[in-house]
């Protein structure tokens, strides 16, 4: 086990840049989700940290050991792949054992090793089987036996999920948290769902167009997104955007943005970041999570109150059993509230909503980062 | 699925038609091509007074293996009158080497070209794409220089060298084809698991080739042993190949012409492929599919 820090790391391939010097650093143990859309180099940072392929420029170090010029054998990771790549023509004992029969290990150990992460894993009946006599499931569970008896320093999980159904899906990602946690090492796993980045990272890297856009814990990255792209791909359902602009309403500032025709003037907390006093009498993007905008809560008429509320009316609802996503038009925009199931009223009536002023983001409208 | 029931149901009468006329087709052509083979082992079964006497297409009256024998053991060829046999072991010793060199070399050129992607590959896999468009006469002078250079003139080594550098062009495009569908990932698996170039082709890459071994094997094999023009160009009196044995029995002029023993010289001749086909011929078809469905 150990750390990873990767340092200014770029990569092209002829003159396409795809990973624009990205700096990450995680302790021992931790576990890293990188996430961002198809295409944004997330394959390629594994790769490189694999040492698959080779980085153009700066630094990966694991623990106090520069690797760049090492080769992958020798850098003690292992890698569970999107496809699996279990050998087709080995049973599922040898898939297990390639790696140390490669490196010497003798026979009775590699029995001794292939039988404990068969345990682990429940697999131990499926050891004589050719991978093409496994269900997907067990296939991944195979890819993952591969990379745990190796006992590695990093563990690099690419998109291992994602040729799974949505059920098991849900249980590997637990089984997989599970494994971490039993086993206390150092993972950097690749996906593009948002969901798995949340429940699995200890810290997550958003990544989008070969730019690293934020690297921190979930918690961190749902509640403080630093720009829209960020806001807009952590959370589901996504972020509202509204458009607005900060005024000064009474000495306080606030605010306000235009409801068919009516002007919603909500008023900043106190505690607000000083940073949002210059932007008064300017445009800013208003930004809130469903969850956010709920039903006309409790103490929301007290003055002082986190909830501010406004009036709207109800275009559409989807009810998902716990929640009903009450969606309202704003300035054309789709806005969606979460209600609860029996607060939310009819589409076509009208409705009072709480907006909590503790759960919002402000972006500039421009470079679309966070005020 | 459903659109198939109901054309079977809608039209049976035409369907039966249709297909009785397609196997009619079928069975012509089937005649038209096996009736020279008939001809061939009719007259090769004969003895020579029978073929003077009867006629071309009936059946011997006798059956005798003795053309087949005397074709074996005791046919001339030029001057020397111990059969075709020696030439058939000149014709093993040169197509075997030569298939296996060509299919392993093809093996690994395929597999260097698609999952070591050095710099250049591509202008390699093109140079050897146009390789296989070279006709054999254009390379016969250059050959013959080399061979003569190298002292493996006149040799069955040469004709192995010869056979191995023509047919690698053809397959390395095999492999190649074959092997882009395999995916990458079992490489860098392999790669991080601590196997090398060699061991990978070896441990992984070779065991999921059987199909394209075979097609490879059959191809080669065929070309090999049926070439004449490269066994006529590159050697001589007692190395030949069998097809220029089989050459020199036919047009032998002296002495009476026994076509008996011309048949069955060309059905020793052409037995061997015929095996190979009848063996590995089902994995033949299957292995020519096989690179373009994944899965
Ligand atoms: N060998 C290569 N040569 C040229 N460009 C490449 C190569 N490999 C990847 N790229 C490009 O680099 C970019 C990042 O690719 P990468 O595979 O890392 O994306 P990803 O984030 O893993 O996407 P996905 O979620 O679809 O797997 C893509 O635009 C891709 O086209
Ligand atoms: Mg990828």
């Amino acid at each position: 086990m150990a750390s990873l820090t990767l340092d200014k790391v770029r990569k092209t391939f002829g003159s396409v840049e795809v990973l624009k010097e990205i700096n990450l650093a995680i302790e021992d143990g931790e576990f890293l989700v990188l996430v961002g859309p198809s295409g944004c180099g997330k394959s390629t940072l594994l790769n490189l940290i694999a040492g698959l392929e080779t980085s153009s420029d700066g630094e990966i170090r694991i623990g106090d050991r520069v690797i760049n010029n090492v080769h992958p054998k020798d850098r003690n990771i292992a890698m569970v792949f999107q496809s699996y790549a279990l050998y087709p023509n080995m049973t599922v004992r040898k898939n297990i054992t390639f790696g140390l029969e490669i490196r010497g290990v003798s026979a009775s150990e590699r029995d001794k090793a292939v039988d404990d992460v068969a345990r682990l894993l429940q697999i131990e009946n499926l050891l004589d089987r050719k991978p093409s006599q496994l269900s997907g499931g067990q296939r991944q569970r195979v890819a993952m036996g591969r990379a745990l008896v190796r006992n590695p320093d990093i563990f690099l999980f690419d998109e291992p999920l994602s040729n799974l159904d949505a059920k098991l899906r849900v249980d590997m990602r637990t089984e997989i948290k599970k494994l971490h946690h039993r086993l206390g090492s150092t993972i950097v796993y690749v996906t593009h769902d948002q969901i798995e980045a949340m429940t699995l990272a200890s810290r997550i890297a958003v990544m989008k167009g070969g730019i690293l856009q934020q690297f921190d814990t979930p918690q961190h990255i749902y509640e403080k997104p630093n720009n829209m792209f960020v806001a807009g791909f952590i959370g589901s359902p996504s972020m509202n955007f509204i458009e607005a602009k900060l005024v000064d309403d009474n000495g306080k500032i606030a605010v306000t943005f235009d409801n068919n025709g009516q002007k919603v003037v909500l008023p900043l907390l106190e505690n607000s970041p000083e940073s949002y006093k210059s932007w008064v009498g300017k445009d800013v993007v208003f930004g809130i999570r469903p969850e956010g905008l709920t039903h006309k809560r409790t103490g929301s008429d007290k003055p002082g109150s986190q909830y501010v509320n406004f009036d709207a009316k109800v275009e559409v609802i989807e009810p998902t059993g716990a929640d009903t996503m009450t969606v309202i038009n704003l300035g054309g925009k789709e806005i969606v509230a979460r209600v609860r199931p029996d607060r939310a009223t009819n589409p076509g009536e009208m409705m009072t909503f709480s907006a909590d002023m503790n759960q919002i983001s402000l972006f500039d409208p421009t470079t679309e980062l966070r005020i | 699925m459903a659109d198939l029931q109901t054309y079977g149901q809608d039209s049976g009468l035409k369907h039966t038609l249709l297909r009785g006329l397609l196997y009619l087709v079928l069975i012509l052509f089937s005649i038209y091509y096996l009736f020279p083979l008939f001809v061939m082992i009719t007259t090769s079964l004969k003895s020579l007074t029978e073929i003077r006497e009867g006629s071309l297409i009936s059946l011997p009256r006798v059956v005798t293996f003795d053309a087949w024998n005397y074709a074996w053991n005791e046919a001339c060829v030029g001057v020397e009158c111990s059969g075709i046999k020696t030439f058939f072991w000149n014709s093993v010793q040169m197509a075997i080497p030569a298939v296996l060199i060509s299919t392993i070399l093809g093996a690994l050129n395929g597999y260097a070209l698609t999952k070591f992607r050095f710099k250049g590959a591509n202008i390699v896999f093109a140079m050897l794409l146009f390789g296989c468009f070279v006709p054999f006469q254009v390379v016969l002078l250059p050959m013959s220089v080399t061979l003569g250079k190298l002292g493996i003139a006149n040799s069955t080594m040469g004709l192995v060298l010869v056979h191995v550098v023509y047919g690698l062009c053809f397959t390395t495009l095999f492999f190649r084809n074959y092997y882009v569908s395999i995916p990458d990932e079992l490489v860098k698996a392999a790669t991080i698991d601590g196997a090398g170039f060699f061991t990978i082709f070896w441990r992984i890459i070779l065991p999921i080739s059987g199909p394209i071994i075979v097609v490879s094997i059959i191809w080669q094999f065929t070309q090999i042993w049926n070439d004449f023009l490269f066994g006529a160009s590159f050697s001589s009196g007692g190395s030949a190949p069998m097809t220029v044995a089989l050459n020199n029995i036919v047009n032998t002029t002296t002495g009476v012409k026994q076509y008996n023993v011309d048949m069955a010289s060309a059905l020793l001749t052409g037995l061997p492929t015929l095996l190979v086909y009848v063996l590995a011929g089902k994995y033949f078809v299957r292995g020519l599919t096989a690179g373009s469905v994944k899965g």
